[in-house]
């Protein structure tokens, strides 16, 4: 048999254990916050260490991945609005777009201008470089959060902060990708001008997520349901790719479309088990991905990304403990540092339109990002948690879940 | 598939479908006629998502028509793919082949869920005399229509009497194959119960097995006639015995391995079945075991000897609904039209003296068998469909005797596309008339699943 066979049964092995974490023992039994252990997992099977899953081999399944990571957009983009049976706040939500739109700002400016003192990188390749690690830096994973409210039963102001603005952050990430696609020179659309480009890759995915909200509003049957979601979530990825848009942000902006159509509890049931069992997969192979052959200076430029994403949230922290988390100090931006699988499908879309080191360092950025999110984030949560009084405030049973986690099964649910 | 038993829709529905399939082909249109030299990595991924979508929608239309699903599958592979629109390409249609397996592997599971050992006994003598009369008499004729026709089939007319032979057994080989796909998918569809989807569901998976043993037997008798300097061999057979139990040795241990998942776990059996489908028939092929009939007994052998029949054929049926129609695209996709545009003459004669034979046959086996009306009047409709297993035989005909095996392929190709139009057609139109249709499940499902429970 041969090595792609085994690999496809290792990644869908990986989405069985995926599909089995979306009922909620992840929170309350194992796994980390961000799901790092999973990358750690992909860069142990990869050419660095294991070269179980060589790079040629890897790369058969990238079509695979990159789909995943658009996947991974359509379900972030019909969860984004609500968290369990609310909407989320205008204004949090406003504080986590800003708080998402400033780190990327602060990282895009620091590696914009460290580049040229320590790398060749010039011109497109520049910017590039410098703001695909700062989408990479913007969001905040929402799964960090919910797995330290819901094992540490918090309930209060701040959790529901921490929360919305988590969830709102995740809008930065498409936003700077369809930015950044739009800049790229050549493509399908040369000749029509920036802000036209920016705006066509957000009205495709739109547009088709209006036509297959309009079609799984009429009767079409359950079985059916599926063909039209996966036909116009293939179709989209597929056609953003080709034409070379941002298949992130159009995935994105279809979800939000889907999101804002009268059956959205419905599509998001249908959509949220997929999540995990596609995330997976996608972050064990974007561990492999990981490319350490990269020259020095290259390593000073993501270290100097790191380092102005943890100043900006540190001081955004401090800022915010003036206002929705008073009290908490610098922790709270520190808990805010957590990113997880939407990084890392950010940073393997940016693969798509800008290969070679950039892409390589940008992946590696995200990789490290979401390993040290895992190592200072949830814990810094924690703490800001308990200085505002909200930890073990509710039995862990009682925590509301958000609306696009899966329901528990009986045995979960009671124990 | 889905299922058949839904509400009349309305005109709104139907434009929003016709527009959401105009909006497909346009994308598709655009981007392969702004970007003509863009080799994207996700071609095969976008060819997906197209051919699933036209394919839903182009079934949806087809519905008020009367036609089944599998039509609108197929008509939108033949206009989006290579030899129309041209919006998939060769290279594509190729590496879509790969999810063939996994449609394969779950038609033949289903097909082996659905036989139920009782149901069999019931029409056991049915099934006897159908095999029987079915394989000898439509071999035979259609034989001697190859034979009858040849001088208006170019690479037959200047055969010498001998290869001529051969090769007119090897057509009537041919010609006894049907469609366990096409068959699944318009039951799948359908939702049919009754006489006449037992008899057509029971005798085409049974004769998938006869017709891997007659193969090897006409291969057998036709190489000394084709090829000179050649004699009878019974290595084939004894390849084939190994084959055979070796496959239904191990489709009885997966079959009750998966009804002890279903008992024990019973969870993610998509993936489950994604795993068999890639990976065991992988491993099938690796030993040189049959998956088509291996998926068969193990899914024969979840129904008759555990009690998780259905929650497996639930979830094939789940999982086909996205398959089957990317199996049925990809098939339209890959018909040969310009082939079947210079060989439609011959072609469709010798798919019309088929189904006549057929017929015939049917009516024959059926009048001896004492079968039901319904059986009698339309047990021939739902053996009139070729498909994979017919192109498949077409492969190894064209290994088997490189002289004449392109150009026979052909043929086999042209009839095989014919006959995958008209087929599902037939059987639909049968159902229908037989009133089985929608009998397998009385209310029709909603659109969406129900919201789940928020809390």
């Amino acid at each position: 048999m041969s090595d792609g066979i085994w690999l496809l049964l290792g990644l869908l092995l990986l989405a069985y254990l995926g599909s089995n974490l979306v009922g909620g023992r992840a929170i309350r039994g194992f796994g980390l916050a961000s799901g790092s252990e999973y990358l750690v997992l992909g860069f142990v099977l990869g050419p660095h260490v294991l070269n179980i899953v060589g790079r040629s081999l890897a790369h058969t399944f990238e079509p695979v991945v990159l789909v995943g990571t658009g996947w991974l957009a359509l379900v972030v983009g019909v969860g984004y609005v609500r968290v369990a049976e609310r909407w989320i706040s205008p204004g949090r939500a406003v504080a986590g777009v800003a708080l998402g739109l400033l780190s990327c700002a602060a990282v895009t400016a620091t590696v914009y201008f460290a580049a040229p003192q320590v790398t060749n990188f010039q011109g497109f390749a520049r910017l590039a470089i410098a703001l695909g690690m700062g989408a990479c830096a913007s969001a905040t994973t929402r799964h960090s959060v919910r797995w330290v409210v819901e094992r540490h039963g918090a309930r209060g102001p701040l959790a529901d902060f921490a929360a919305d603005a988590a969830r709102a952050s995740a809008l930065v990430p498409p936003l700077a990708l369809a930015v950044l696609f739009a800049l790229a020179p050549g493509g399908a659309l040369p000749s029509v001008p920036i802000i036209a480009r920016i705006g066509v890759t957000l009205a495709f995915g739109a547009g088709l997520g209006l036509i297959a909200a309009l079609l799984l509003g009429r009767d079409f049957r359950r079985d059916e349901s599926w063909g039209v979601l996966l036909g116009t979530g293939l179709l989209t990825v597929g056609a953003a790719d080709r034409a070379g848009l941002s298949l992130l942000a159009a995935m994105f902006a279809m979800g939000l479309t889907l999101a804002a159509s009268r059956h959205r509890l419905e599509i998001k049931a249908m959509l949220t088990p997929t999540e995990k069992p596609v995330l997976l997969p996608v972050v064990v192979l974007a561990g492999a991905y990981v490319n350490l052959k990269l020259p020095t200076v290259v390593f000073m430029l993501v270290v100097g990304a790191i380092v102005a994403k943890i100043l900006i949230r540190v001081l955004l922290g401090s800022a915010l403990a003036w206002g929705p988390a008073r009290g908490t100090g610098p922790d709270f931006g520190l808990s805010m540092i957590a990113s997880g699988g939407f990084s890392i499908a950010a940073a393997l879309a940016f693969s798509t339109r800008v290969p070679g080191i950039a892409s390589d360092a940008v992946l590696l950025f995200a990789v490290v990002s979401t390993i040290l999110g895992e190592l200072l984030g949830p814990a810094a949560l924690r703490r800001s948690l308990a200085r505002a009084g909200e930890l073990h405030a509710v039995d862990t049973h009682e925590i509301g879940r958000p609306s696009d986690a899966p329901e528990l099964t009986g045995r979960e649910s009671h124990g | 598939m889905s299922g058949h038993g839904s509400a009349q829709k309305g005109l709104a529905t139907r434009a929003v479908q016709a527009l959401a399939l105009a909006v497909s082909f346009g994308v598709m249109f655009a981007l392969t006629r702004l970007t003509p030299e863009v080799d994207s990595r996700l071609g095969t991924m976008t060819a997906i998502g197209f051919l699933v979508l036209a394919g839903t929608l182009l079934s949806e239309l087809f519905e008020p028509l009367g036609l089944p699903h599998l039509s609108g599958y197929l008509l939108a592979g033949i206009v989006g793919g290579p030899h129309l629109l041209h919006l998939v390409d060769h290279h594509t249609v190729k590496q879509l082949a790969q999810v063939n397996t996994l449609a394969l592997a779950l038609i033949a599971l289903a097909g082996g869920v659905e036989l139920k050992v009782s149901t069999l006994r019931s029409v056991a003598k049915s099934l006897t005399y159908a095999s029987i009369f079915q394989t000898s008499i439509v071999l035979v004729s259609m034989a001697g229509v190859f034979l009858v026709l040849s001088p208006f089939i170019p690479f037959a007319k200047n055969l010498e009497w001998r290869p001529l032979f051969g090769v007119a057994l090897l057509w009537g080989a041919f010609s006894v194959t049907r469609s366990p796909s096409a068959c699944m998918g318009i039951l799948s569809q359908t939702r049919a119960k009754g006489p006449l989807a037992t008899f057509s569901l029971g005798f085409i998976m049974l004769s998938d097995v006869v017709v891997v043993v007659m193969l090897a037997a006409a291969i057998m008798l036709a190489r000394p006639l084709i090829t000179a300097g050649t004699a009878i061999s019974i290595d084939d057979f004894n390849v084939l015995g190994h084959e055979i139990l070796g496959s239904i040795s191990m489709g009885t241990t997966l079959g009750l391995a998966l009804a002890i998942y279903l008992r024990l776990v019973g969870g993610q059996l998509l993936l489950v079945l994604m795993a068999l489908g890639f990976g065991v028939t992988a491993a099938l092929k690796y030993v040189h075991l049959d998956p088509l009939l291996t998926f068969m007994t193990a899914g024969f052998v979840v129904q008759n000897l555990s009690s998780q029949g259905p929650k497996l054929l639930h979830a094939v049926e789940q999982m086909g609904s996205v398959v089957f129609v990317l199996f049925f695209a990809t098939a339209g996709a890959e018909l040969d039209v310009p082939l079947l545009k210079e060989a439609w003459s011959i072609a469709l004669a010798m798919c019309v003296l088929r189904a006549v034979i057929t017929y015939l046959t049917s009516r024959l086996g059926s009048r001896l068998a004492g079968d039901p009306a319904v059986v009698r009047k339309w047990g021939w409709a739902g053996l009139v469909s070729q498909a994979g297993l017919a192109l498949g035989l077409g492969i190894v005909i064209e290994g088997a005797f490189p002289g004449i095996g392109t150009q026979f392929r052909s043929l086999v190709i042209a009839a095989v596309a014919i006959n995958e139009m008209i087929g599902p057609v037939l059987f639909k139109l049968a159902l229908d008339r037989a009133g089985e249709s929608d009998k397998g499940e009385a209310v029709a499902r909603p659109s969406l699943p129900p919201p789940a429970p928020v809390h």
